[in-house]
């Protein structure tokens, strides 16, 4: 099976159990998690059902495309069902079942690994899957985002679309990989993994990325006061990506490092606290 | 009557499963015995999917006799000997007839009554009305909730299976309902089993693919161990820790085997076992002191018939080996010499500053210590060792396992060809982490541990944080535990006053704490970790007490004090002693200000005591110059019978003011001389109100 086949059977599964195939969020973040499909739909009460594949950068993974598992930047396959389904660990082993994994020929398990995003003051229980030992889901129960408490709680299944790809194709290189049946994962991506390498490690302009990170800042600060949340948010996940482009520059002191997450954070939980007074809950 | 409770979940992690057992059956204990239910047997058992508590009862609660008393008897009875209305009208209300009342003899005086048999409760309806709050009041390192409930546990309930003698008792947790029925094994045997036992339950589960017996699991694991390594005439690399938490992870185990290429033997055995410890949790194989290409996991699966789980752990530990290869190499490129300065950007804690800034302290401690222990001709070395110590937590090796820091550092060090005192010295620092972890092998890495911890204590101390409960961020009683059993371990000679007040004179500046406070803070802090350790050791902590009272500047010694006086307890002039420190001790409540003065004595005894007191106060320094306790401790209790005869023959609280106070300065002599030793008179002796 290829990664194509991969993405379309994921998304044939999860809209069966009632998602909504959300369209892939058009702005640089480090994980589905922050696209506002999830962000915003967590908080408050009403229900929501979603499916989508996010790119998720994060700069100082890259390897110049030489490591055969690193890259600074990956797909994941983003599901959130809210309210947690009582029995969603067994909807999330059939999708595996679907995807033609015989579980009887392997070795399953849920390992404790509890998640938690400081820059988006959210954090949840749960395990990562491993598959004879491959990491290749995160299954997390969300406790809280944007600092405050999640009522219902929201599941959160996160396959790494890559890595499941390796252990469906049993290859060792992820450049190997068939994107479909005559492109291949090196094709569609090795020159991006090179440069954007080159970039983030050497050449990224640290005082501009600091600069557009402030102005980015003051942005979102200017646009949470005039109750635009959704634009406030987007300046907010373009602050992070900022955050990790001077991170992989080596441009931020681990002082620092408290400071600027910090600084995000709190924007991040002022727009969920009035975004919820602004629904009223109802959301 | 059997009673099994079994209360299925997602995966909870090993360490919460573990802990909940041991709270089931203490909170069950206490339920059955409060509700006086005869407990036969109780234990826990379970898996990461099922905590289950199996128990022989009683079938309920004794049946009880209870007096009911209604008028007293002059009013209940007529002069006739019949009852009276009052008495009939209260046979009636309580539904019995008249003949039944007979004459009960109370505190209050004799009145009607008769005797009435209250039926036991029985145990299913004890289960079934605290179970719940059984359940909930569990607690966990962090909890949860799900879908949309309130309700808070580990992970989510699955199922509640509540049997007692054969019958489900009926309760609910968050609307689920109990049962008779549990579930096989999650993938490998998903089917409903309908069970009425225990037998029938530790059968049916085993058929599919559960072994609830953790015993049972780990004989298991042990004997596959061997199996797969007998060809290999190989062993598996001890880790008790490792196996401990897999057995709670699995409900069906098997174990694999699997190799990685050669070529990374080279790297270093560290680096090796903890990528495979970590992640994929992965045992290493040896061969008496040599690391093999193998590895064994354990998988959680009734087989691997094709082999895939085996060859799926080998090409996931391969990528992460590749990653450490990466990483030992480039780190190596950088001397750790050169990353020092690098630590100006890591921060310790924000009011002490940056590693940096801790790396300078520790080098002035390590000077301090250097030049009162045995070590001297090493100081330079253990300067140069202080200031790399750090250096390893800017490497992407303790990055990515930061369990290494410290080894990493001593492991570089040596690649990077500095001297075998230092390399040993940084790799041994972070030694000991808990009381039963061995305390740094070189006398080296000792003072730099020591160097280190101390100034983590006093430092976090200093900017003001208690600790208090669960809350200990920087691990300070881990720190000092650790500072006290290097001391103790080691045998040094070294003051801890003084060591704590070097360390604060180097935080000045820094401190939110006044000096004075801070020392004061220190030094309780320290005697609690004292007593903590003397305590584990099995010590009587009344004895601790007596031998902490003069004081534990000198860890060693007071040590040797405590071993002294638990030797001696045993003795049958201690408890005679003991009596006599208490009564000098009462005696003295208040101190006279006088000096003895010989020409004031007047009875033989006294005269007698004091020049028995000169020789032993010469024999017990002498002992004490030697370092022998228990000698100057027997010495010491010879005192007994001169001072018995003393109390007996002399008249303390004389009338005369003079005669008095010399005598009480007498016995301030005895006071002080015995004091050195310990202050007996916080001994309990068994009979004695412990208050006293």
């Amino acid at each position: 099976m290829s990664m194509q086949q991969l993405f379309l059977k994921l998304y044939n599964y999860w809209s069966k159990q009632g998602c909504y195939i959300a369209p892939t969020y058009d702005l640089e973040v480090g994980a589905g998690t922050m696209t506002p499909d999830t962000f915003f739909r967590v908080l408050g009460k009403k229900p929501w059902k979603v499916a989508y594949v996010q790119p998720s950068r994060r700069p100082t993974d890259g390897r110049y495309g030489e490591n055969p598992h690193r890259v600074q930047k990956h797909f994941q396959f983003q599901v959130i069902m809210k309210p947690s389904p009582l029995d969603i660990q067994r909807i999330y082993l059939n999708s595996l079942v679907y995807l033609g994994i015989n579980l009887l020929e392997h070795d399953l398990r849920f390992d404790e690994d509890d998640w938690e995003s400081p820059t988006i003051g959210a954090w949840g229980v749960g395990w990562q899957v491993l598959l004879d030992g491959l990491e290749i889901t995160q299954f997390t129960y969300f406790q809280q985002a944007g600092g405050l408490e999640l009522f219902p709680v929201s599941v959160e299944i996160t396959y790494g679309l890559e890595r499941l790809e390796m252990f469906l194709e049993q290859k060792d290189n992820i450049y190997d990989l068939n994107w479909s049946k005559d492109v291949s994962y090196r094709d569609l991506r090795f020159r991006e993994e090179r440069e954007f390498s080159i970039y983030n490690f050497e050449q990224a302009d640290t005082q501009m990325l600091q600069r557009w990170f402030n102005a980015a800042e003051k942005e979102a600060h200017r646009l949470i006061n005039q109750g635009l949340l959704m634009p406030a948010y987007d300046y907010c996940l373009k602050c992070s990506h900022l955050f990790n482009l001077l991170d992989a520059r080596g441009a931020i002191s681990v002082t620092e490092r408290v400071k600027l997450i910090g600084q995000v954070r709190t924007l991040v939980n002022q727009i969920a606290r009035k975004f919820v007074e602004q629904e009223g809950g109802e959301n | 009557m059997e009673f099994l409770l079994e209360i299925m979940t997602e995966e909870l992690p090993s360490s919460h499963v573990r802990s909940a057992l041991v709270q089931l059956e203490e909170k069950f204990l206490q339920v059955f015995q409060e509700a006086r239910i005869t407990i036969h047997r109780l234990q826990t058992l379970g898996t990461c999917r099922r905590l289950v508590v199996l128990a022989e009862l009683a079938a309920g609660q004794p049946d009880e006799e209870e007096v009911v008393t209604g008028p007293p008897r002059h009013i209940g009875l007529l002069p006739d000997g019949t009852f009276s209305p009052a008495a009939l009208g209260f046979a009636r209300s309580q539904g019995i007839a008249p003949e039944k009342l007979e004459v009960v003899k109370t505190k209050k005086g004799e009145y009607l009554g008769f005797k009435k048999l209250r039926k036991g409760i029985s145990t299913e309806k004890i289960i079934a009305e605290k179970l719940p709050s059984v359940i909930s009041s569990l607690s966990f390192p962090k909890s949860m909730r799900w879908a949309e409930g309130s309700f808070r546990f580990s992970r989510p309930i699955k199922n509640l299976l509540c049997l007692f003698n054969g019958q489900v008792v009926e309760v609910s947790i968050e609307s689920l309902p109990s049962g008779n029925r549990t579930y096989g094994h999650f993938i490998h045997s998903p089917v409903t089993l309908e069970v009425n036992n225990f037998a029938e339950y530790e059968k049916k589960l085993r058929e599919n693919f559960v072994l609830i017996d953790p015993e049972e699991r780990k004989r298991s694991i042990l004997n596959q161990f061997k199996e797969k390594l007998a060809s290999l005439n190989a062993q598996v690399y001890p880790d008790e820790g490792l196996l401990e938490r897999m057995l709670w992870n699995v409900e069906y185990p098997l174990v694999i085997i699997g190799s990685f290429p050669e070529k990374f033997l080279k790297l270093p055995i560290e680096v090796l076992s903890t990528a495979m410890r970590e992640g994929q949790k992965l045992f290493s194989v040896v061969k008496g002191r040599k690391q093999l290409p193998y590895f064994l996991g354990i998988a959680d699966a009734p087989a691997d018939p094709k082999g895939f789980i085996a060859s799926g752990h080998e090409r996931v530990l391969k990528a992460r080996l590749e990653d450490a290869r990466f990483f030992w190499e480039n780190d190596l490129k950088v001397p750790l010499t050169e990353r020092v300065n690098g630590l100006s950007q890591v921060i310790f804690q924000e009011k002490l500053g940056t590693y940096l800034d801790k790396v300078e302290r520790m080098q002035k401690l390590v000077v301090y210590l250097a030049d009162r222990l045995e070590v001297r001709n090493q100081k330079k070395e253990l300067v140069e060792a202080a200031r790399l110590s750090k250096a390893d937590l800017l490497t992407e090796m303790v990055r990515e396992f930061p369990e290494l820091q410290g080894k990493m550092g001593g492991l570089y060090a040596r690649e990077q060809g500095l001297s075998g005192t230092i390399s040993r010295a940084i790799y041994e620092h972070y030694l000991p982490q808990s009381l039963d972890d061995p305390v740094p092998d070189s006398l080296g890495g000792a003072v730099l541990s020591l160097a280190d911890k101390m100034d983590t204590v006093v430092g976090v101390l200093g900017v003001g944080y208690t600790i208090s409960g669960s809350s200990d961020p920087f691990g300070l009683r881990r720190n000092a535990l650790a500072i006290c059993k290097i001391i103790l371990e080691k045998k040094l000679a070294i003051s801890l006053d003084r060591f704590i007040k070097k360390s604060i004179s180097l935080l000045e500046g820094k401190l939110t704490v006044p000096p004075e406070d801070l020392f004061k803070t220190c030094l309780g802090f320290f005697e609690g970790r004292v007593r903590y350790i003397f305590e584990k050791q099995g010590y009587r902590y009344d004895l601790v007490n007596a031998a902490l009272a003069p004081g534990f500047e000198f860890l060693v010694q007071t040590e040797a004090r405590l071993k002294a006086l638990n030797e001696l307890k045993q003795s049958k002039n201690f408890e005679p002693f003991i009596l006599m420190a208490k009564r000098v001790k009462n005696i003295l409540k208040e101190i006279p200000k006088t000096r003895v003065n010989t020409a004031l004595f007047k009875e033989k005894e006294e005269k007698e005591l004091y020049s028995i007191l000169q020789i032993i106060k010469k024999n017990v320094e002498d002992m004490l110059s030697k370092g022998d306790y228990l000698g100057a401790q027997k010495i010491v209790f010879r005192l007994q019978i001169p001072l018995n005869t003393f109390f007996d023959k002399v008249m303390v609280m004389a009338e005369d003011k003079k005669l008095r106070n010399n005598r009480l300065a007498l016995l301030a002599m005895v006071q002080d001389l015995i004091q050195q030793l310990a202050d007996y008179s916080q001994v309990v002796i068994e009979g004695e109100n412990k208050s006293s």
